[in-house]
């Protein structure tokens, strides 16, 4: 176990959602200031606590250069460290990850994270638009879309370990059911789904058909979190998050590129798309804590497309390398008797709204039983994966209702 | 139209396609002068790669650090234009300009160097696009109106 495990807590947590249709039509600012707001209060502390704020990136909807400051301002804050953490998706986890590095220091007592985006309701979002991560010299002019960026693992993964189409469906059937229980996922009135449904889905990109495909959450949500050390959240907190653990790793988005990596991990011995950061900072996290994934009683993945769901089951060691599909067919990820797994609908049914710490709410209210949707009994440990650009940039997080022994 | 590196004249490799600001960041879009050359050889139809004269790995076009000992005395080297399909996709949905030719394949192509390029790759009346399908070069204008580099599967 590193002396990190345990060291620190989440003491307060806020998350604000505004819909497509929503009579008042709310900014990322707005959100993520609300956010931060509740988190602070749910925490009990004062503006003049905070050392260190650290948001996300920028959302795209209020594209400002150092994000941070504007919330700085909006708060009135005056932080020891204001800064911006990036690292696509996965930057949300990494902010908390480094404030608990300065909380264990001793340098703050108090560190406020905060994220969000609100694209849907300002941006036209361009159907299949990869200029976002693709590289716009040596890949856009070829016409690559998101989903056909994501197809090209899909399409090496089925063709390395033999996975039908069916074992990547039925991930999507499964969380569709969590989706059916919370209130605020994207497909929540869509009824359930079938195989059958995913695999005559309209064609987007081979080998993902639609229903392989999430959708972006219709809406724009922002989450804050309120980080302090163990000793200072056992005086001041009835019911703390311990942060049991905590990875990351991070390769270049454009995939082009990425096969030009050689000699580190995730590609040691060859370059591959198939194995991720997210498997570097599981196991960084899982050492940290000094647990293995068979603790784990509840994870959140951000897989936006469902092969990408089982790839990332073998990336956090559920199952083995190329075991996905088999893991998921054989009942590992069901809705009734598997892990519980993407508890609120995940990204494919609840929705995708870029990077958040949504899902580490979700972990968070699990573990203290009060969870928007389907409750989960007896989570003590909890896995929450943050990834951005086309699986480039992990981070992975454990979290636990009381100090991991 | 040609390269005019050095002489202090910006190049135009987009014959006369107006490069969008915004959605495609004008500065990433056009060549850097760490990949002007390539473009070149892609004007005179050829494939170019860095390569590292102090240890002679080849590269992404892209590099300006070998990653293998760090030097920066890299320079153009001709591929063979030979390579085989690593992972492709093959798109339906799309936006812009690229809706005219759906469904179209992307992927990745190694080339015989063992140098790895995103591409599109171009099936034969007779030949599908799929994994380790041995393909070779060629240039063709795509749907924006760029010359490019792409990959013909191989009958054979
Ligand atoms: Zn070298």
């Amino acid at each position: 176990m590193h002396k990190l495990a345990n060291s620190c807590a989440i003491v307060g947590m806020g998350r604000t959602i505004c819909k497509k249709g929503d009579p008042d039509k709310k900014s990322p600012l707005q959100l993520i200031a609300e956010a931060a707001a509740i988190a602070m209060k749910e925490a009990g502390i004062k503006r003049s606590q905070v050392g260190a704020l650290f948001t996300a990136r920028t959302p795209r909807a209020y594209m400002t250069l150092q994000f941070n400051q504007s919330l700085l301002n909006e708060l009135k804050l005056a932080p020891m460290f204001s800064s911006e953490i990036t690292a696509h998706g996965a930057g949300a986890l990494g902010a908390i990850e480094l404030a608990v590095s300065l909380l264990d220091s001793g340098l703050i007592d108090y560190a406020l994270c905060a994220t969000g985006e609100a694209s849907p309701l300002w941006i036209e979002m361009v159907e299949g638009s990869a200029n976002w991560e693709a590289d716009l010299q040596f890949e856009a002019p070829y016409g690559p879309t998101t989903p056909s960026i994501y197809a090209l693992f899909a399409q090496r993964y089925m063709h390395e370990y033999g996975i039908p189409p069916e074992q990547m469906a039925k991930v999507a059937v499964e969380n569709r059911l969590w989706a059916l229980d919370h209130p605020h996922a994207a497909m929540r009135k869509k009824g359930p789904i079938t195989v059958d449904d995913v695999l005559s889905s309209k064609m987007i990109a081979s080998p993902l058909r639609l229903l392989d495909c999430a959708p972006w959450f219709p809406g724009g949500i922002a989450s804050a979190a309120v980080i302090t050390r163990a000793d200072v959240a056992r005086s001041t907190c009835e019911k703390p998050t311990y942060i049991a653990g905590f990875g990351q790793s991070s390769l270049h988005e454009w995939i082009g590129e990425r096969m030009g990596l050689t000699g580190i991990e995730p590609a040691m011995h060859a370059p591959n798309l198939l194995r991720t950061g997210a498997s570097v900072a599981a196991k960084q996290a899982y050492q940290m804590a000094g647990v293995s994934p068979k603790d784990v009683d509840i994870a959140e993945t951000s897989a936006p497309f469902t092969f990408a769901n089982l790839l990332m089951l073998e990336e956090f060691g559920f199952c083995g390398v190329g075991e996905g599909g088999s893991f998921v067919a054989s009942g590992g990820v069901d809705y009734n008797g598997g892990l519980p797994f993407n508890t609120t609908g995940g990204y494919l049914s609840f929705g995708q709204s870029g990077q958040g710490l949504y899902l580490l709410k979700e972990v968070v209210d699990q573990i203290h039983g009060r969870a928007e949707g389907r409750p989960v009994p007896n989570v003590k440990l909890g896995l929450v994966h943050g990834h951005g650009g086309p699986l480039a940039c992990h981070s992975v997080m454990l979290v636990s209702g009381e100090p991991v022994q | 139209m040609s390269n005019e590196m050095g002489t202090g004249k910006a190049m135009d490799w987009s014959r006369g396609v107006v490069l969008r600001a915004g959605e495609k960041s004008l500065g990433l879009y056009q060549p850097s002068p760490e990949t002007t050359g390539y473009w070149q050889g892609v004007d005179r139809h050829e494939l170019l790669l860095k390569e590292c004269r102090d240890c002679a790995a080849l590269h992404h076009p892209r590099r300006i650090v070998c990653s293998e000992c760090q030097s920066t005395n890299l320079a153009w080297k001709r591929a063979s234009g030979e390579g085989v399909v690593y992972t492709f996709s093959e798109v339906h949905r799309t936006a812009g300009a690229f809706g005219v030719s759906v469904p179209y394949v992307v992927g990745i192509v190694r080339l015989a160097e063992g140098v790895h390029l995103f591409s599109r790759i171009i099936p034969t009346a007779t030949r599908k696009v799929a994994i380790d399908v041995p393909v070779s070069v060629d240039f063709r204008v795509l749907e924006e109106g760029y010359l490019l580099p792409v990959f013909v599967v191989r009958e054979n």
